[in-house]
């Protein structure tokens, strides 16, 4: 990994140096070992605050949103992962961003680390740093102890299921590819389905009940990016302020349902959920249903390929009766 | 009103989204026509069958709809030519998805009904009421303040 992070410096501050970009958006890490964030870099010098490790999760693709707006005419480097990727092409097919003022640096990956799961088995303690040896975790302690167990075991459950760890834009590709051996993703959905109709519905109640309004949900999706939200209008008021039950279920119906046909499942409204509502399932019932339906369809992957939901069959299949 | 009262009486109330160039006209036929039906649905005249967003099905259901039917004309027939098209595809994903919250496929209905059906309209307004009779009041989603 040090590797890649040296070379995620070199051209940083290469490429600020050159001029070619005026803002290189990374990761940097935090006060703490699970806090990876994302970096802003303006100038060369600043370069070295840049860091790659198994924590690099927050998808930058999204910040694109407000630099772009911020600097005009400006050029923008971006280091992308897999989700990353997507989420850019994504905004690309929204018009929500512009190809030829970003610079794609991709990076093959090959999952992140869940700080919760090593926190969960005592592994956190002391922790200062964690390293990706091959299919190995290196913990490394305050005290130079160092601990080695499994990766797979700590990984993201979204990054178990990824379809595309390797990104499909990049300009220019840092690394080998790493193997695509994604786990089944809809299992959650299937699971949940088994249910009856009362059982669903209390599950998703008590779900539902935790959330405290944050919209850390909305804030960090890609496809989330309208400049007007509607959870956001005065009038009409779709969305109360209160977090009443009916109220909790209208913003998390609807805010999926926004997202349908170009949720890229990357996962980020699970992560950064505070009170761990499994968000993730609902996209994915979503994206299930898309491609039961109206044939398979992958949001993110080609920027030309049109949406299901904007477009239309006259032979479609219907969820209702039709006579 | 208790529970048990309100069970006892209980009178399916129903939300109708009617396209105003079918299914709306539809309704007009079958009252001109002397066709009788039940009065459980309020019928609010849109558009088309796409101006429903979801965010009008559960504002219907958060504030005491039992049911919410969408009637649109048939596909192929759609005034502005495409809507009713794209409406299939959005509705029968928004169907699926409410039944996956828990929602009952009963309580959310979409049906194709033109101007000359009116019939069909009287008849679609009568079987959603009893359906819904069967399935007892909704309290999912439904605001309770």
């Amino acid at each position: 990994m040090k590797n890649l992070q040296d070379t995620i410096r070199e051209i940083a501050a290469q490429s600020l140096a050159r001029g070619e970009v005026e803002l290189v958006i990374g990761w940097e890490k935090g006060d703490l070992w699970w806090q990876s964030y994302p970096a802003f870099i303006e100038e060369e010098k600043e370069a070295d605050r840049l860091i790659w490790d198994p924590l690099c999760v927050p998808n930058l693709s999204r910040y694109l949103l407000q630099e772009l707006s911020e600097m005009d005419e400006k050029k923008i480097a971006l280091f992308v992962k897999g989700c990353d990727a997507l989420a850019f092409n994504q905004l690309l097919q929204d018009n929500r961003t512009v190809r030829e003022r970003v610079v794609l640096y991709g990076i093959p990956c090959d999952g992140l680390v869940d700080p919760s799961k090593l926190e969960r088995e005592g592994l956190d303690r002391d922790l200062q740093e964690v390293e990706r040896d091959g299919e190995e975790l290196v913990l490394k302690a305050a005290a130079g102890e160092e601990k080695r167990v499994p990766a797979k075991d700590y990984l993201y459950d979204k990054c178990l299921t990824c379809r595309y760890p390797n990104p499909v834009a990049y300009d220019q590709m840092l690394g080998e590819t790493v193997p695509v051996e994604p786990e089944e993703r809809f299992t959650g959905v299937r699971k949940l389905e088994e249910l009856d109709y009362e059982d669903r519905f209390s599950y998703w109640a008590e779900q539902f009940s935790r959330c405290i309004r944050c919209f850390a949900c909305r804030n960090v999706c890609p496809a989330c990016s309208c400049i007007k939200c509607v959870f956001d209008l005065q009038e009409p008021r779709w969305l109360g302020k209160a977090t009443e039950p009916s109220e909790n279920a209208f913003y998390h119906i609807i805010r999926a349902y926004h997202v349908a046909g170009r949720c890229v499942d990357c996962g980020e409204c699970s992560r950064v959920c505070p009170v761990d509502i499994p968000l993730q399932e609902l996209n994915r019932k979503i994206i299930l249903d898309i491609n039961e339906l109206y044939g398979e369809y992958d949001a993110g992957v080609d920027p030309e390929q049109e949406a299901p939901l904007i477009t239309y069959k006259t032979d479609d299949p219907a969820a209702f009766t039709e006579s | 009103m208790s529970v048990a009262r309100e069970e006892h009486n209980f009178e399916p109330l129903i939300v109708a989204f009617c396209c105003n160039w079918c299914s709306y006209a539809g309704g007009d036929l079958a009252g001109t026509s002397r066709m009788s039906y039940p009065p459980n649905a309020r019928v609010i005249r849109v558009p088309c069958s796409s101006r429903v967003s979801p965010n009008f099905i559960l504002r219907a259901f958060q504030r005491g709809a039992d049911g919410v039917l969408v009637a649109g004309c048939h596909p192929g027939d759609c005034h502005y030519i495409t809507g009713n098209y794209h409406a299939r595809r959005r509705l029968s994903i928004l169907r699926r998805f409410l039944g996956f919250m828990g929602v009952e496929p009963e309580r959310f209905e979409v049906h194709w009904i033109s101007a000359s059906e009116g019939g069909k309209f009287a008849e679609v307004m009568t079987e959603m009421p009893e359906k819904i009779r069967a399935l007892g009041p909704n309290r999912k989603l439904r605001d309770a303040r």
